[in-house]
């Protein structure tokens, strides 16, 4: 791992740090919406009293930016933890198992697998109340089949090792083989990238729906994406108030994504 | 004649897989409508829909009827082309009559953006060649920047055009608000060409696209066949090509479902005329019939994607059959 490599590591587990802390800490933040709007301190520029400013009324930016993360932390360690735990065990299993189990289980995951995923979301949206939640319970699911299938080529190709061989062989079940040798100790840096870029596509999608008004996150629940739907309505002598939020998620995709990749990369050359 | 034969079965073969499977995503289509909470109807009509409407409706989809029987009417129906009428967003209208022209504008803008990203992403991958840690400091940040969704994207990119616009050109006191691409003129060209650059520049697709591409060029040019080829003295690149254009189809073909994802929201955001609207207001307005057909149309796209990859793959490279025949 290069120089350079091992600082974008370093910064993006930075990021990703610092969304978890916000995450974590976001609930305990007490804010009321309603109480919040006081329209003659609307658009103030950045200063002491309002480290990123108000928005057009009056509320403060950087207590809506930390109440914002509410709206896509738990969903997207949901969709994470649906995707790598179902994903990581139907991919352990079709990797290692055979004959019709095998074809049926694959058939399935392929079948997943050619749903559009905004679509399909969109779809479930239009039939239940949509929820942030329900976006991302969706997402996680559809997101089983590509776990799965990089889990599969990594399983197939352990299989055959000499030492997984002798572990069995030693007598230990090819359950805790499976589970623990293989998944466990080979398959987590595959699974830290996946869960990373999971954990992106819901914010993706949150701020997405959020920005265009209808499925995500209503106003005056503060959300990334509303917060940047704002830029409809304000001068553009004071952008802060949606160029704030929207930096927020590039930097947070953005982070997750490197942490994924930056961080399995490490994982590999340390496991090998 | 043997491998006409050959590729004939191939093809006949995805063919049945690819029938399969629209069976199976229409059939989770389907059941995703029948769960429904409470009367599936009221769940997925406008409020105020006539009962007379609604009847027709649950007659159309089959919701009068136990759920197997109720799929398969409904899907012998939608094998006709008939999705039913739409509701609200094009009142009366036949659902395919008005998903058709916006769905063909969508796959339409989707591949040519598909396209320039991957012509992009090779000639990206040709200057840069093999990875080197000079060139670290490039590709880190287009990671970082092509990481944006397409819609912060198509913000800034809007800003950035309107303050342009309003410095350099004369806007004969119209002032286009900022957050809005120009030019307002929906029938416009560059609209397209706008949501098209957003799509490359968005949701990570270009820099996903450069990896694999550079990836494939590295594999091919450092064949031990490449080497062999040169050491007669041969050149190199025909060889080169042709192996090279099975796993570009691969890549193409692979990245067309979130491009189709990406495409419904940038398609919003400027306002086209397209499937991805045509989606989001019907199903903002509950127009479920709009919403079930689009659907269907998306999933059946994808499915035929993959299709005809796996055949001209097959054509194009005789291991592909002997892999798979």
């Amino acid at each position: 791992m290069g120089k350079f490599a091992r600082l974008g590591f370093w910064l993006s587990g930075l990021i990703v740090l610092a969304v978890i802390a916000l995450g974590c800490i976001a609930p305990l933040v007490p804010y009321e919406p309603a109480d919040a709007v006081s329209y003659d301190d609307a658009l103030v520029s950045p200063s002491l009293a309002h480290l990123m400013g108000t928005d057009e009324q009056g509320r403060d930016i950087a207590i809506r930016l930390v109440k914002g993360t509410e709206a896509f932390f738990l969903p997207g360690l949901m969709a994470a933890a649906i995707s790598i735990v179902l994903g990581g065990l139907t991919g352990a299993l079709t990797g290692y198992a055979t004959g019709f189990f095998r074809t049926a289980v694959l058939g399935a995951l392929q079948l997943l697998d050619t749903l559009p995923r905004l679509v399909f979301i969109i779809l479930v949206c239009t039939i239940r109340d949509p929820s942030v939640m329900l976006i991302a319970f969706v997402a996680g699911i559809l997101f089983i089949p590509t776990v799965a299938t990089v889990i599969r080529r990594k399983v197939e190709s352990l299989a055959s090792e000499d030492y997984i061989l002798a572990h069995i062989a030693h007598g230990f079940s090819p359950v805790r083989v499976l589970l623990h040798h293989i998944l466990w100790l080979q398959c987590w840096p595959i699974l830290v990238r996946q869960a990373a870029f999971v954990f992106g596509y819901v914010l993706f999608v949150e701020t997405g729906l959020s920005y265009l008004g209808d499925y995500g996150v209503q106003e005056p629940t503060p959300s990334w994406g509303n917060m940047v739907a704002q830029v409809r309505s304000l001068p553009s002598d004071a952008p802060w108030p949606w160029l704030i939020p929207a930096a927020a998620i590039v930097l947070t995709i953005s982070g997750f994504l490197a942490f994924g990749n930056l961080a399995a990369r490490r994982g590999e050359e340390a496991v090998r | 004649m043997n491998r006409l034969l050959a590729l004939v079965l191939v093809a006949g073969r995805r063919l049945a897989g690819g029938l399969l499977l629209l069976v199976g995503a229409t059939f989770l289509i389907y059941f995703t409508i029948r769960s429904a909470p409470g009367d599936a109807i009221d769940a997925i009509t406008p409020m105020g829909t006539p009962p007379e409407v609604k009847e027709k409706l649950a007659a159309d989809f089959g919701l009068d009827q136990e759920p197997l029987a109720g799929y398969v009417t409904w899907l012998g129906r939608s094998a006709h082309g008939d999705f039913g009428e739409s509701l609200v967003t094009v009142t009366g209208e036949e659902v395919m009559t008005a998903a058709l022209p916006a769905f063909r504008n969508t796959l339409l803008l989707s591949f040519a953006a598909l396209l320039v990203c991957q012509v992009l992403a090779t000639l990206l991958a040709l200057v840069l060649g093999e990875p080197s840690s000079r060139q670290q400091v490039l590709t880190g940040a287009l990671y970082f920047f092509t990481a944006a969704p397409s819609f912060v994207a198509a913000i800034f990119f809007s800003q950035a055009l309107n303050a342009g616009i309003r410095h350099f050109v004369d806007t004969n006191g119209y002032e286009p608000p900022d957050w809005y691409p120009i030019p307002i003129d929906a029938k416009s060209i560059m609209q397209y060409v706008f949501a098209g650059l957003m799509l490359i520049a968005g949701d990570g697709l270009f820099m996903d696209m450069f990896n694999t591409v550079r990836a494939e060029i590295s594999a091919v040019r450092n064949a031990q066949f490449i080497a062999a080829i040169r050491a007669k003295g041969a050149s190199t690149a025909p060889h080169t090509l042709r192996n090279l254009v099975v796993p570009f189809i691969s890549a193409f073909a692979a990245r067309l479902p979130l491009v189709l994802g990406s495409v419904v929201i940038v398609e919003y955001f400027f306002t086209l005329d397209g499937a991805g609207y045509l989606l989001l207001e019907a199903s903002k307005q509950r127009d479920f019939p709009i919403v079930v057909g689009l659907s269907v149309l998306f999933t059946l796209s994808i499915i035929v994607m993959n299709l005809v990859a796996d055949v001209v793959r097959a054509a194009i490279d005789p291991r592909e059959v002997a892999r798979n025949g």
